[in-house]
């Protein structure tokens, strides 16, 4: 079967090219979710405030993402954008068009949890003397950032997944160099059960993480 | 005001050709997704271990990888013990195999909603467990499972674009060959306009799916 006539040697021989091409999976998905982290807080908070202008802006900006392929988005930022003079290299390609994308569900997911967060506790700050930016910081965004935390942590790990469309712009991402070594070799099985087993770890950890996370983090009220 | 002589050549190839592959695609793939996801998420309810374990691992896999890399394997590793598809049908699969593990896991929460009540009077009518599930569980689950389904169909139109990376006339890459065209013949390029032209179809179609999702999602819960 498949995996008695797999060549571990082989395997063994490659790894070091894949895990390079793993680190910069890592790296550029790094970037990316702290990026996603950032544009999500602010513009989740922006939406979940009305902010005049800015929060329709924002509700732009969510739905084009989020109803347009990301594949079309790379695409677009990488043969559309030099039109105009922007070149990108597929390095900044890469984190950049996961950022969007990741910002994009991240406004979503932090406007719910900001919005989730109970009125009463906002007119208790009010009557403590709160004003609204210090009610925000000290009140809305810890409960509400925690109860936004798992839906963002499984935007991280679209993010993380996602990143392996760079393949289709020659990013030396896991993917692409799995993909690399099979068309030099003709190896495609062993390369891309490699991949596969790498994807699926990272991607079981990180949902372990939000289950863990899910119990720790739960507000005590939640807690029956 | 009329439109530059090079778009109609372009719409025409992208929307004929492309939007038809996408669309064929993409009914093909929402349908076996429920098939398959609707009969695996029911299965999944039974309390027997190593049914559950098997359907379990095979939602966490086709959910953990990248679609992208399931196509891939189904694409470039099956055909190294014989078998061989299609690039259409590799996508087509690959993009199966992951909606179905979607439906699977609401179709799960969808028949646990269902009150045992529900079971215990079925069964009390002579229902076995097929025909309690097809004729009282489901059809209540379904109800539950509305909004997801318009969600899946709304992703895997987009996801659709992914079968590109191995060459199938989908839209994306219909307007990719359209850009490369009029790069070689014109010398220069219109991949601003025809990506954005790309984007604007996709969103033409996944907007109004993605309401449709949110409204009945809402009724649902009122």
């Amino acid at each position: 079967m498949i995996v008695a006539s797999i060549d571990w040697g082989f395997i063994w021989d490659h790894l070091p090219e894949l895990l390079r091409g793993l680190r910069r999976t890592l790296e550029v998905s790094g970037i990316a979710i702290v990026g996603a982290f950032a544009i999500g807080l602010v513009l989740g908070a922006v939406r979940a405030y009305r902010v005049p202008v800015f929060s329709q802006l924002a509700a732009v900006y969510v739905e084009v993402i989020r109803n347009t392929p990301i594949l079309v988005q790379i695409f677009f930022i990488f043969y559309g954008l030099p039109q105009f003079g922007i070149r990108l290299t597929p390095y900044t390609t890469a984190w950049l068009s996961v950022m969007i994308w990741g910002g994009a569900f991240n406004t979503e997911n932090f406007r719910a949890g900001f919005g989730a967060v109970p009125a009463r506790y906002r007119e208790g700050a009010a009557a403590l003397g709160f004003g609204s930016l210090a009610t925000f910081f000290n009140i809305v965004l810890p409960i509400g950032g925690r109860i936004a935390l798992p839906s963002s942590i499984n935007t991280y790990i679209s993010v993380l997944k996602n990143t392996s469309l760079m393949t289709a712009i020659g990013f030396p991402e896991l993917t692409n160099v799995a993909r690399s070594i099979a068309a030099v070799t003709f190896r495609d099985a062993e390369m891309l059960l490699v991949t596969a087993v790498i994807y699926l770890a990272l991607v079981w950890t990180l949902s372990a993480a939000i289950r863990l996370l899910e119990g720790h983090l739960a507000l005590p009220e939640d807690v029956r | 005001m009329s439109l530059p002589s090079w778009v109609d050549p372009v719409a025409r190839y992208v929307l004929e050709t492309g939007l038809k592959n996408t669309l064929r695609m993409a009914g093909l793939a929402v349908l076996g997704s429920a098939v398959v996801g609707i009969v695996l998420g029911t299965l999944l309810t039974v309390r027997f271990w190593p049914s559950r374990a098997l359907i379990r691992l095979y939602v966490e896999v086709w959910r953990g990888l990248p679609i992208i890399v399931t196509i891939f394997l189904i694409y470039f590793a099956l055909p190294s013990v014989g078998v061989r598809f299609t690039a259409f049908d590799a996508a087509t699969i690959g993009l199966t195999l992951w909606g179905s593990a979607q439906v699977a896991e609401a179709t799960r929460g969808a028949v646990q909603s269902i009150p045992r009540e529900q079971h215990e009077a079925a069964a009390a009518l002579g229902f076995g467990w097929v025909g309690r599930h097809a004729f009282v569980i489901l059809p209540q689950a379904l109800r539950r499972l509305l909004p997801p389904m318009v969600s899946l169909l709304a992703n895997v139109i987009q996801n659709t674009t992914i079968a590109a990376v191995i060459g199938v006339a989908e839209v994306l890459e219909t307007g990719n060959r359209q850009v490369e065209r009029l790069t070689y013949t014109t010398f220069e390029s219109h991949a601003f306009e025809i990506f954005a032209g790309v984007m604007a179809i996709f969103f033409v179609i996944s907007f109004p799916l993605t309401l449709l999702a949110r409204h009945l999602e809402r009724r649902l819960v009122s």
